[in-house]
């Protein structure tokens, strides 16, 4: 009888004391992988590029762009009030701090979506909410805001009016807003597309 | 070692192993639910249903009670109740098991009547009722859960009921030595 | 991950199933330990029977070692959970009146259950007891609602309050009491020469 208490006392102190010496890396908590993968095939995770222009002259101010790209391309062209947030430093504390903000909507923008594509996958997976991905990224940036093409005879109304929209918003992002203009020279990035895709929200 | 147990010692379980396994529903009960286990908060339902059903406007009143009635649902709706009838049928179980269902029966120390030990009986329910509340618990959900989870609370709590246990056994201790 | 039920793994409406099926399993091992009868529970305080000490003290050790093994595995989120929340001078003085209460009374409310189930007069006049002392403190709460509220340091854990972390008060509880079970089994025996039964 003693005997055996003596090894449970041993024992019960073993994995006591072991607690203490259990490394536990921070482990950044995730989301289940289903969970993951349902969201990530809700089309809503995608906003156009008008809805971004429009929330960026409504001045929303739940609206956060986030650009993935490297500090190089951040510097020669973005979005007004961009923060730049290079893919590989997208973990980092400081950039995780501008995540999961109750009420923010966080829009990713690359050149392509691709890059955006990815950094909303990583952030997603860390489980925060409100994240976007804005559709076609600067490319289509460029090919619907800033040079926006006018939609064919035949086409429907809503076009038209989207075609407007983007006039308008052509106007002010190159125009009339000085702080966008000091140093950064707008480098468009004219692409020919064939007209019956034009204007009907996507590139 | 000597194992003469004589005929009127009871079976038990050896206490290590009864810890062990308790240790072990603990665990488990925080795994499940992320609460601990408890029993003092289903007399305090049980009082608060009471209370209401005699008289429900004073009740509905009261600056303690009056937080836990609803209208939607009962007080006895309540997860210790629950817990606290599982404690009563696993006694039951456990009691049947070991033989212990017998006749209506007192423990008391061999030196005071039946009557003085339920005397006793309910006046110190009445004081731990009373300073459960204070405590925001008893020993089941204040000092095991609340120790078990690392809670400051629950090892005050701990440490307050057994120490004040060992200042005042002596008083006491013609009721049961 | 735990905790389930909070996490959404177990629905909601098995919470009441699950209370019962865990306070079964609490009742019967109060009662197997011999929890249901106040000559044991009293013991601890005479030293004739440790065997409160012995299944308390386990049981949380067991369980504090147990679910800090939990945490590491990844098998519980520890920040999730309940803790009690810390009212300084209520939680003394409260405590300080359930010693007393237990030392007369010979009872826990858990345990006075138990007792209740196999038999034990004393034990519903225990309980009896408890539903009236509630009932006294919800009757003149007016009178110390101040105090009741006095001292709030929420929810905090001894590693909040102390900077140290849990695995150490794990471990120095364990020291202790692994100290404590070998002591008292000393002192049992001293006791015990001078009573014949105390094992009720």
């Amino acid at each position: 009888m003693n005997r055996n208490y003596i090894f449970l006392t041993i024992l019960m102190l073993f994995l006591a004391v072991g607690t203490i010496f259990l490394n536990k890396t921070e482990k950044l908590k995730q989301i289940e992988p289903d969970k993951l993968l349902w969201e990530i095939i809700q089309p809503t995770r995608y906003v156009s590029t008008d809805q971004v222009a429009k929330m960026i002259i409504q001045q929303d101010p739940s609206l956060e762009i986030i650009d993935v790209r490297n500090e190089k391309e951040f510097n020669n062209f973005s979005l007004p009030k961009a923060i730049n947030i290079p893919v590989d430093s997208l973990l980092s504390e400081t950039s995780l701090e501008n995540f999961g903000i109750p009420g923010t909507k966080v829009v990713f923008i690359s050149n392509d979506d691709i890059k955006a594509d990815q950094a909303w996958i990583i952030a997603k997976r860390l489980g925060f909410d409100g994240m976007y991905v804005m559709r076609g990224g600067l490319n289509c940036w460029m090919r619907t805001i800033i040079q926006p093409v006018e939609p064919p005879e035949y086409a429907p109304l809503t076009e038209f009016a989207t075609y407007e929209f983007r006039k308008g918003a052509k106007l002010y992002f190159t125009g009339a807003k000085p702080e966008n203009t000091e140093t950064k020279k707008v480098k468009v990035i004219v692409k020919r597309r064939k007209k019956t895709k034009a204007a009907s929200g996507g590139c | 070692m000597n194992k003469q147990i004589s005929s009127n010692q009871e079976r038990y379980l050896n206490p290590y192993l009864g810890g062990v396994l308790l240790g072990l529903l603990v665990i488990l009960t925080v795994y499940i639910t992320g609460r601990g286990l408890g029993a003092s908060g289903a007399i305090k339902s049980a009082v608060v249903t009471t209370s209401n059903i005699i008289a429900p406007y004073e009740t509905q009143q009261n600056g303690y009670m009056g937080r836990f009635v609803s209208d939607d649902h009962s007080p006895m709706y309540n997860w210790l109740v629950f817990e606290s009838l599982g404690v009563l049928l696993g006694g039951l179980l456990s009691g049947l098991l070991f033989g212990r269902v017998k006749k209506f029966r007192i423990d008391k120390g061999p030196k005071i009547t039946n009557k003085k030990r339920l005397i006793f009986a309910v006046i110190g329910g009445i004081l731990f009722g009373f300073g459960s509340q204070f405590g925001r618990g008893c020993t089941s959900g204040a000092a095991l859960s609340g120790s078990a989870t690392f809670a400051l609370g629950g090892v005050i709590a701990m440490f307050a009921i057994f120490g004040s246990g060992y200042l005042f056994a002596y008083f006491f201790r013609k009721l049961w030595i | 991950m735990g905790p389930l039920i909070p996490n959404g793994i177990i629905p909601a409406g098995w919470d009441f199933v699950i209370a019962i099926l865990l306070g079964i399993v609490f009742g019967f091992l109060l009662e197997a330990s011999g929890f249901s009868s106040s000559r044991n529970l009293a013991g601890v305080f005479y030293g004739y029977n440790f065997v409160v000490l012995r299944v308390f003290f386990t049981a949380v050790i067991v369980a504090m070692t147990g679910l800090l093994y939990f945490d590491y595995l990844g098998w519980i989120d520890l920040s999730k959970i309940f803790i009690l929340p810390t009212f300084l001078g209520p939680m003394i003085f409260g405590g300080i009146i359930m010693g007393i209460g237990f030392v007369m009374g010979g009872f826990c409310p858990g345990t006075s259950f138990t007792a209740i189930a196999i038999g034990k007069l004393d034990g519903l006049f225990f309980t009896i007891g408890l539903f009236i002392g509630i009932y006294i403190f919800s009757l003149a709460f007016p009178l110390f609602e101040k105090f009741y509220t006095s001292g709030n340091l929420g929810n905090v854990t001894l590693t909040d309050v102390t900077g140290i972390p849990a695995s150490w008060f794990a471990a120095a509880f364990t020291v202790i009491a692994l100290a404590a079970f070998w002591g008292t089994m000393f002192i049992e025996k001293k006791v015990r020469k001078n009573i014949k039964e105390y094992k009720f």
